[in-house]
């Protein structure tokens, strides 16, 4: 059995996963910014309350964000060690940073900021949540140059067979990462702000006792998709002009592509060097998602006179609309990605002379496995956070304040406050 | 330049060791506590450090594929079943450990806290593989190749599989004795005092299968008696201590945690894989290492920055220092 398409099948399933709950937890991070310096200012409850409330919802989600990254991590080990072995002087150093500057301060930080409640000064605990989000951005800013270098190898020479660095700014100023990195930032930000709106919304449909939590939610929810939607778009229609030129056979004319095509061939042998259909079709559909959402903008004029929970259907809508920010996010990575087959490295390595030398057998029983596992998980986890949602918004079990817990008030509660 | 960036990467996988040793000790320590608010009380015990605890074996990760980009595609497809069974355990108890306090029905509760148990096991025997792997060696061919997974399948790497569990568990019992409130002191102490003969026969049946395989005789270096010694001495000064001094107790068991990395260190230096069948294919340090100019990067770059990351870890074991009481918040 052939290994490469099991081992490309299972490293687009592992990040599609993954890319799922990274997005909801870099755009929640940022809005529990913006919640939680709300409440240190200006001290009303009704935002410590979101914070609890929303802060619940996001760290349920960001367990499976760690859980799929480590494996994404082991992946390029485990099935691409011909991609380590040719372009990991320069592809491993973004990731090697990822790691040590920016994931491994940010789970730190996190744990002070989840048991940091009352116990640490208002300032402190607040300061651990920015360096929790700025953390998180430099994640996906290192992850989105080591993802450019790939589809825009640059900086680099390749000596005795294998790539070597020489220019680690250029890794920076790559045409393919920092519109890139705009992209998915901004559609990160726009599915935070999705996820406030519709639990919100639905919670606001079932009659959840906390209307002015609510309310806020949904506003601030639909604001952020209103206003992540104007950056999103222009950095992604930006990209055309910068990757065209680099990257021929994805968005390159006829005439481009045919002359890049001569060039592979002359250069690797014949072959096929022309993306899929797939990658264009989904091009397609994720712009006609895009779309949709920029018209978001019609609901702000509703909250006058609360008309958007008097007239129901508004909120109808908005509770389904919740999908549509993850379904154009996984049309868009395919769009990136394989748009650039046959390569691992976009003119520089083919994934066929990136993949591992193991049997079929192994990577078959390892991404059977490991995709059952993941999507077990991921299912589970988004059970567990629409079951929390839907529990309301009422005392989670971050951030309690223990001066207020009396021991009868513990034995009513579905989750003791105390270790005992 | 490579020694550094070797040292470091055991330096920063043995931290994995001694701290997510003690995570994965609690999860495997759980099965043997009755009733969800005690299992619930161990895990607060990790409670804050449980996240900054297992982002160190990403760190190492991180490190073996910046600095040793050969050796991380040689060494991860190379104990495929081994890395693999790590992997998922440390993924069963990562998602484990903090989704269990989410559903608010016991019974959903003490499922999770069984995965938790599943997955410690599966963490520690994984590991303990690939370590006893890297001890062995491995069929590496003259292309730098591995064929095959059988060779995982000794005797040998089965008892440093289990060994680890040992070493696992007895830091698990320490870190309680630590954590938990005093009044439990004495039950910890003793659950110390038991499991650690255990260790010290497990660390016995793997040097003894080591000695009589003649992979393991011909490529491990004599000196890895000191790291062994010492492994040894760890353990039983843990049993002694656990008593009256849990603090000192806690760090001998770590020490014993550090140890298998010196060993693999020590025992296979300047080698960093070690080819069985072909004594020319065997990957030393030097040659698995990224070019200059890559370590140079990662150096100006990272190097910089690791007293902030040690000194945010340091910040948060002494904030949350000290037994937890009945004023600890539960979040896990």
């Amino acid at each position: 059995m052939d290994p490469l398409p099991l081992a490309r099948l299972q490293f687009a399933t592992t990040t599609s996963i993954h890319f799922l709950f990274v997005l909801v937890t870099l755009g929640l991070v940022t809005l529990l910014v913006y919640l939680q310096t709300a409440a240190f200012i200006t001290r009303k409850p009704v935002y410590e309350r979101m914070v609890r409330f929303w802060g619940t919802i996001y760290l349920i989600n960001y367990v499976l964000g760690i859980a799929t990254g480590i494996v994404m991590e082991f992946q390029f080990g485990l099935n691409w060690s011909g991609l380590s072995r040719y372009t990991g002087n320069v592809f491993g150093a973004p990731i090697a940073l990822e790691t040590l500057l920016a994931f491994f301060l940010e789970s730190t930080l996190l744990g002070m900021w989840i048991f940091g409640w009352h116990r640490l000064r208002r300032g402190a605990h607040l300061a651990l949540l920015y360096g929790v989000a700025i953390t998180a951005y430099l994640s996906a800013f290192f992850i989105m140059a080591a993802n450019a270098w790939l589809q825009h190898p640059v900086g680099y020479e390749v000596r005795d067979g294998i790539a070597h660095l020489t220019d680690f700014t250029a890794l920076l100023t790559n045409p393919t990462f920092t519109m890139a990195l705009g992209h998915v930032t901004s559609a990160a930000l726009l599915t935070g702000g999705m996820v406030l709106a519709s639990i919100s919304a639905w919670l606001m449909l079932r009659r959840s006792p906390d209307y002015e939590l609510l309310r806020k939610s949904l506003w601030i929810g639909l604001v952020t998709v209103t206003v992540a939607g104007v950056p999103l778009m222009g950095f992604g229609f930006a990209q055309f002009g910068a990757v065209g030129p680099v990257q021929p056979t994805k968005f390159g004319d006829d005439a481009a592509k045919a002359q890049a095509v001569a060039d592979f061939t002359a250069r690797f042998g014949p072959g096929d060097y022309l993306p899929p259909a797939y990658a264009n079709v989904s091009l397609g559909f994720m712009i006609l998602i895009g779309f949709t959402l920029a018209w978001s903008f019609v609901m702000l004029p509703l909250f006058y006179r609360d008309w958007i929970v008097r007239l129901k259907f508004p909120l109808v809508i908005v509770g389904l609309c919740l999908p549509l920010p993850f379904v154009a996010a996984i049309l868009g990575w395919l769009t990136r990605e394989g748009g650039r087959q046959p390569w691992a490295a976009y003119g520089l390595l083919k994934v066929e002379d990136a993949v591992s030398p193991i049997s079929g057998g192994v990577v078959l029983a390892s991404f059977l496995g490991f995709t059952a596992l993941l999507l077990t998980l991921a299912v589970t986890n988004w059970v567990l956070i629409a079951k929390r949602a839907a529990r309301g918004t009422a005392d989670p079990a971050l951030g309690r304040s223990l001066a207020d817990v009396t021991a009868e008030d513990d034995e009513r509660r579905p989750e003791p406050a105390l270790a005992r | 330049m490579e020694l550094a960036w070797y040292a470091a990467l055991g330096l920063v996988f043995a931290g994995y060791l001694v701290l997510g040793g003690y995570d994965y000790g609690v999860g495997l320590l759980l099965s043997g506590i009755r009733g969800d608010a005690q299992r619930r009380a161990a895990l607060t015990a990790v409670g804050p450090f449980f996240l900054g605890n297992e982002v160190w074996l990403v760190a190492s990760l991180g490190i073996l594929f910046g600095a040793f980009p050969r050796l991380e595609g040689e060494l991860l497809s190379g104990y495929y079943p081994a890395v693999v069974a790590a992997l998922v355990g440390v993924l069963l108890v990562t998602v484990g450990v903090q989704l269990r306090g989410r559903p608010a029905e016991p019974a959903s509760r003490a499922r999770w806290d069984r995965v938790v148990v599943a997955g410690s096991a599966l963490a520690a025997l994984g590991w303990g593989a690939v370590l006893g792997g890297l001890l062995q060696g491995l069929p590496l061919d003259a292309s730098g190749h591995v064929a095959g997974i059988g060779h995982l399948a000794t005797p040998f790497v089965a008892a440093t599989a289990i060994t680890l569990v040992t070493l696992v568990a007895v830091q698990g019992a320490t870190f309680l004795s630590l954590r938990m409130p005093a009044g439990q002191a004495t039950a910890r102490a003793d659950l110390v005092r038991r499991l650690v003969p255990v260790a010290l026969g497990a660390v016995g049946l793997a040097t003894l299968l080591g000695s009589l395989s003649a992979e393991v005789r011909a490529a491990v270096h004599p000196r890895v008696l000191v790291p062994l010694l010492l492994m040894a001495f760890a353990l039983l000064a843990a049993r002694l201590l656990a008593p009256r001094r849990a603090g000192w107790a806690f760090v001998a068991s770590s020490v014993a945690l550090l140890a298998p990395v010196l060993l693999v260190g020590m025992g296979r230096y300047p080698a960093a894989l070690v080819s069985t069948v072909d004594p020319a294919a065997t990957l030393t340090v030097a040659e698995a290492a990224a070019a200059p100019a890559t370590l140079r990067l990662l150096a100006w770059v990272a190097v910089p920055f690791v007293p902030v990351l040690i000194g945010f870890q340091a910040m948060s074991w002494w904030v949350f220092r000290g037994r937890i009481d009945g004023k600890a918040p539960v979040y896990w």
